[in-house]
């Protein structure tokens, strides 16, 4: 069939109810839109970081970096002076803290050399006046990015103030950096002044080499990489991308996944629609074959009447993604509130990624069609060319051993090990168990209905209508169980994990009142002597100092974090530790590490590992394993006394304060606020607002998920409402004979009530029992491979409940309410129709 | 040009709808099948349509028989060969008049100038020259069948099969649309299977056959 001809068919699904039509390409668009500003806002942010990275890093080829706390610049020495190396230029990096709890990236470097391989950090590059390199010099300037100007509102000559070891000091903007346009928010400034005033004295984070011509990166990389103490790695310039990438996917693909839902129950609204359609169609279809169509050729025109349903949703949901993930970037960045990115706000679409989700929907919208064209082929065509029938035709093989078969495929799919980091077997699972609950439909209403014999006049005739009406129910069904097993699936993964954070926040918040220098950043720490006299303080018990260290670890793409804090016996209960118990003193550094760590590192309990702090090679062993939902790509924890042991370094980041029993909290804030004044930004907390934020934070992270699932369940209702409608329409004649009967229209009404309430009610307890297995595997597989978090499998009853019973009702109300309009006077009109 | 040679077809054991049906339908011949509510009559129609599969004999168009387990074959076969025409018209409401004349031509792949030009000329036989850009809905139930029969015979197919074609027409229409399905099929020379339960549009044919108890007589 010509595709010329095959568009003049086709006219057909348009000339059908354009608004149901509309409904359509707008559920499929809706799926796009998602999905697409999802993909958008991630590929904005991984751009942006590439850019920045590459803007940062200027002519550099390698760069030398270390643990966040930095490495002896007594290295510097000795990596500029390596043979092969034309330019070196070191740099110390902070996270600077302002007064009003934001931060700022700052980078600490020396002009004279940045210059040669970054001249974008210096500005006024090529003024060589005294007064030029004064200014250059100068401790208390600093020169923002235009990025950062413009969010602080900043310009030359005005103030920056900034959290610094010796409280707050405003610095004086000195400029911009006009070539750093693409690098972000970004302050720089003299590195012997960024060493002074933010705790770096004889550190350094970083050191950026531009090699000589002719010298082989490679070989280069690698006998430096030999020569360099532990905790200290080189890698390639502007990798930082590379790792954001790498280290992000997971969560980008989950969210992705996610994302497909909206798109995958759009989809199944087109199929609805096509099947819908297809039983008003019957006539003309078996026309069509009797004039000579074959079936491939009536399959070959459904599956473009459904490509063509998905291109043109596709078209208008990628128009409307751009649109959204555009102001999402404008508005609050690309973090999506989930902490992987910061507020980056460029706008980079993935052309080829949007191009490929669009294709996703058209393939869908496609799939849905030739389902659907399954069953038209076995429409018997001199029957249907004689009948009324409005049922939708059955596909042949509709057994329950084909759910049982899926179902089981899948099980031994989940334990399949992750591929790239990616749970493959578990998403594989769930799309076998989503099919296998799309396949029991059938047969399990074949089941259900033989059984059911209810007395009353209006459920028997709802009861025999449905029974007549085999394949619509089917179809309908289907549609709800969808979207109420996604639904229900993500409502079990959040709720799990929200108990099972809230619990663990219970156990490692477990002191009285958390104290930091700044809000954010990497504020001043607390010294030895800051420490003991908060600990002097009258209502104060005991102070626990909390330090913390990122660590480099090889090429590996995670920072791992360190976390030196006292541990006991209540911390390890208080962090799910395996085991439980303190280790025995055998001589050995005990360490603890996060499960991330031990998914990410391959480390197990008693392994020996050896850890790069303070510049050392530290040989421990791990104690256990704890769990850590705060650090994402893995911890370790060390007890404070043997970090001070092994570092010297007695200060602390944090410090949690048990107070006396009776104290009074907020006179012991006042007293600690008084005891070290020279903290002007100090940020305390009690247990109670930590565990708050931090579950307000956890909320704002799912709130696109719960995104997700409203607009799921709202695509799987429409669908619902729209095939009762479309139906109630084709049998608006048997409507009006009722009406002939004695029925009244209230009771008619009623009748379809029922009808949609069963629908609703078979659909959402398939749906249920579908999604709580799909949630199991969510909260044990995927999350588990995904970010290595264990979480206890916990059920919202409630909201389950909830959940069902809304389905329930919605069907109910959609069914009533959408063919109110067939059971009037066009009933008893269409009784005398003869077309 | 169509032969049935013992055709037999049952729904049931024991439940012969047909038994051994032998018939000859010469071209340009118009033949009717009368009979009694469910005798078979649509069934015959059916398998000569290639539509249902016999228990047993052959139907041959020209000398060669129809091969019922290729159903693509059927089609293409029907596409090419056979012209309907339905009791209940079965003109798609969403095309215009002449592109429902059109629709055989578009099928076997003719260009659209062509069909074009070819639905023109197949309206004015049947009385409906200037239809052809009207929508069915505005047509008559007898000026719809007409628009059928043009349809049917547009592509010249060898056969044409018409099943209750004035079921749904009042007397005058019937009659207009029995003397433009005659005079179609006579200019055609094509072989005309009509059933019917209408003596009026039986009388009409060249020969009238009676269909009772599987068997067809005379």
């Amino acid at each position: 069939m010509r595709p010329a001809v095959a568009a003049m068919l086709s006219r057909g699904t348009l000339a059908a109810s354009r608004l149901r039509l509309a409904l359509t390409l707008a559920c499929i668009a809706l799926g796009v839109a998602l999905a697409g500003a999802v993909h958008t806002v991630h590929s904005s942010a991984l751009t942006e970081i590439d850019r920045a990275a590459r803007a940062l890093a200027g002519a550099a080829d390698l760069e030398v970096r270390g643990p966040r706390s930095g490495f002896d610049d007594a290295l510097f020495a000795s990596v500029a002076a390596r043979a092969g190396v034309a330019a070196a230029s070191p740099i110390v990096e902070v996270e600077a803290a302002r007064p009003d709890g934001d931060s700022i990236r700052l980078l600490g470097i020396d002009s004279f050399r940045a210059i040669a391989l970054q001249p974008a950090f210096v500005a006024n590059a090529a003024s060589t006046s005294a007064a030029g390199v004064a200014a250059l010099l100068d401790p208390d300037a600093v020169w923002l990015s235009p990025v950062a100007a413009a969010r602080l509102g900043a310009k030359a000559g005005s103030t920056l103030a900034l959290v610094t070891g010796a409280g707050v000091k405003h610095f004086r903007v000195a400029g911009l950096l006009p070539q750093l346009h693409a690098g972000g928010e970004l302050a720089v400034m003299d590195i012997a002044a960024a060493q002074s005033y933010f705790g770096r004295i004889g550190r350094l984070s970083r050191i950026d080499l531009r090699l000589a011509p002719r010298v082989d990166l490679s070989t280069f990389r690698a006998a430096l990489e030999s020569s360099l103490p532990p905790g200290v790695v080189v890698s390639q310039a502007a990798s930082i991308s590379g790792r954001a990438a790498e280290i992000t996917r997971a969560y980008r693909v989950n969210l992705d996944a996610l994302s497909m839902v909206a798109l995958a129950t759009g989809a199944f609204l087109v199929f609805s629609t096509l099947a819908l359609q297809a039983a008003r169609r019957r006539q003309e279809f078996a026309l069509l074959r009797a004039l000579g169509v074959t079936r491939r050729e009536l399959a070959a025109l459904l599956a473009f009447e459904g490509a063509l349903i998905g291109a043109v949703g596709a078209i208008i949901g990628t128009g409307v993604g751009l649109a959204g993930s555009r102001a999402l970037l404008e508005r609050s960045g690309a973090n999506l509130r989930a902490g992987y990115f910061g507020g980056v706000g460029t706008f980079a679409p993935d052309a080829w990624g949007l191009a490929g989700i669009a294709l996703l929907g058209i393939a869908m919208s496609v799939a849905g069609s030739l389902w659907v064209a399954r069953a038209v082929a076995r429409i018997a065509v001199a029957e249907a060319l004689r009948d009324r029938a409005v049922d939708l035709p059955r596909v042949a093989g509709a057994s329950p051993w084909i759910a049982l078969a899926a179902f089981a495929l899948g099980v031994p799919l989940l334990f399949l090990r992750p591929v790239a980091g990616l749970p493959i077997g578990g998403y594989v699972a769930i799309a076998l168990w989503l099919a296998a609950a799309v396949a029991i439909v059938a047969p399990l209403c074949r089941a259900l209905l033989g059984r059911f014999s209810p007395t009353g006049a209006v459920p028997s005739l709802a009861l025999a209508q449905v029974r007549h009406l085999p394949g619509h129910l089917t179809a309908s069904v289907a549609g709800i169980v969808v979207s109420a097993a996604l639904c229900v699936a993500m409502a079990i993964m959040v709720f799990s994990f929200r108990v099972t954070l809230e619990e663990w926040l219970a156990g490692v918040v477990g002191a009285d009142l958390y104290v930091r220098s700044s809000a954010s950043g990497d504020g001043a720490a607390f010294s030895e002597e800051d420490q003991r006299r908060i600990a002097a303080l009258p209502g104060v018990a005991a102070v626990e100092p909390l330090r913390y260290d990122r660590l480099a670890i090889g090429q590996s793409a995670a920072p791992l974090s360190l976390v030196a804090r006292p541990i006991d016996a209540r911390i390890l209960a208080g962090f799910q530790a395996e085991p439980r118990d303190m280790p025995p003193a055998d001589g050995s550094l005990p360490v603890w590490i996060s499960e991330a760590a031990r998914d990410l590192h391959g480390w197990r309990t008693n392994d020996r590992v050896t850890l790069p702090i303070a510049g050392r090679a530290v040989d421990a062993r791990v104690a256990g394993v704890i769990r850590d939902y705060a650090r994402t790509w893995g911890a370790v924890l060390i007890r404070t006394e043997d970090y001070r042991r092994l570092t010297g370094d007695t200060q602390a980041n944090d410090l949690a304060i048990h107070l006396r029993p009776g104290a009074d909290a907020t006179q012991a804030q006042a007293a600690i606020r008084a005891a070290v004044p020279r903290f002007e930004a100090l940020a305390l907390e009690d247990a109670g607002e930590i565990r708050r934020r931090s579950l307000a934070i956890f909320d704002r992270s799912f709130a696109v998920t719960y995104a997700l699932e409203a607009i799921a369940i709202l695509i799987g209702l429409a669908g619902v409402t729209s095939s009762f409608a479309a139906l109630a329409w084709s049998r608006r004649r048997e409507f009006g004979v009722l009406r002939f009967l004695g029925l009244t229209r209230r009771e008619i009404l009623a009748m379809l009530a029922v009808e949609g309430a069963a629908a609703g009610a078979l659909g959402a307890l398939i749906g249920l029992a579908a999604g709580a297995a799909i949630g199991a595997v969510l909260v044990q597989v995927v999350n588990r491979e995904s970010f290595h978090w264990s979480l206890e499998l916990n059920w919202p009853v409630t909201a389950l409940a909830a959940l069902v019973f809304g389905i329930v009702a919605a069907c109910a109300l959609g069914a009533r309410t959408s063919a109110a309009f067939a059971v009037g006077r066009e009933a008893i009109l269409a009784v005398k129709d003869d077309a | 040009m169509l032969r049935l040679a013992g055709v037999a077809k049952s729904f049931a054991p024991g439940a012969r709808l047909l038994d051994a049906v032998d018939l000859e339908v010469a071209g340009g011949e118009w033949v009717a099948i009368v009979g009694e509510s469910g005798s078979g009559k649509s069934t015959l129609l059916n398998v000569v349509a290639g539509l249902d599969r016999p228990d047993a004999g052959d139907v041959l168009l020209d000398g060669r028989a129809l091969d019922y387990g290729d159903d693509d074959a059927l089609s293409l076969w029907r596409r090419r060969e056979v012209g309907f025409v339905f009791q209940a018209f079965h003109l798609l409401p969403y095309l215009s008049v002449a592109e429902n004349v059109a629709l055989p031509l578009a099928l076997l792949g003719v260009a659209r100038a062509e069909r074009q030009e070819r639905a023109s000329q197949a309206l004015e036989p049947v009385g409906l020259a200037g239809f052809g850009d009207r929508r069915p809905s505005t047509l008559s139930g007898g000026e719809m069948q007409r628009a059928a029969i043009a349809r049917a015979l547009i592509h010249r197919p060898r056969l044409v099969l018409a099943d209750e074609p004035t079921g749904n027409l009042d007397a005058a229409n019937a009659g207009g649309v029995l003397d433009c399905l005659a005079a179609a099929v006579r200019h055609a020379g094509a072989a005309a299977l009509m059933v019917t339960h209408s003596p009026v549009a039986a009388a009409r044919a060249d020969r009238v056959l009676r269909l009772a108890d599987g068997k067809l007589s005379a």
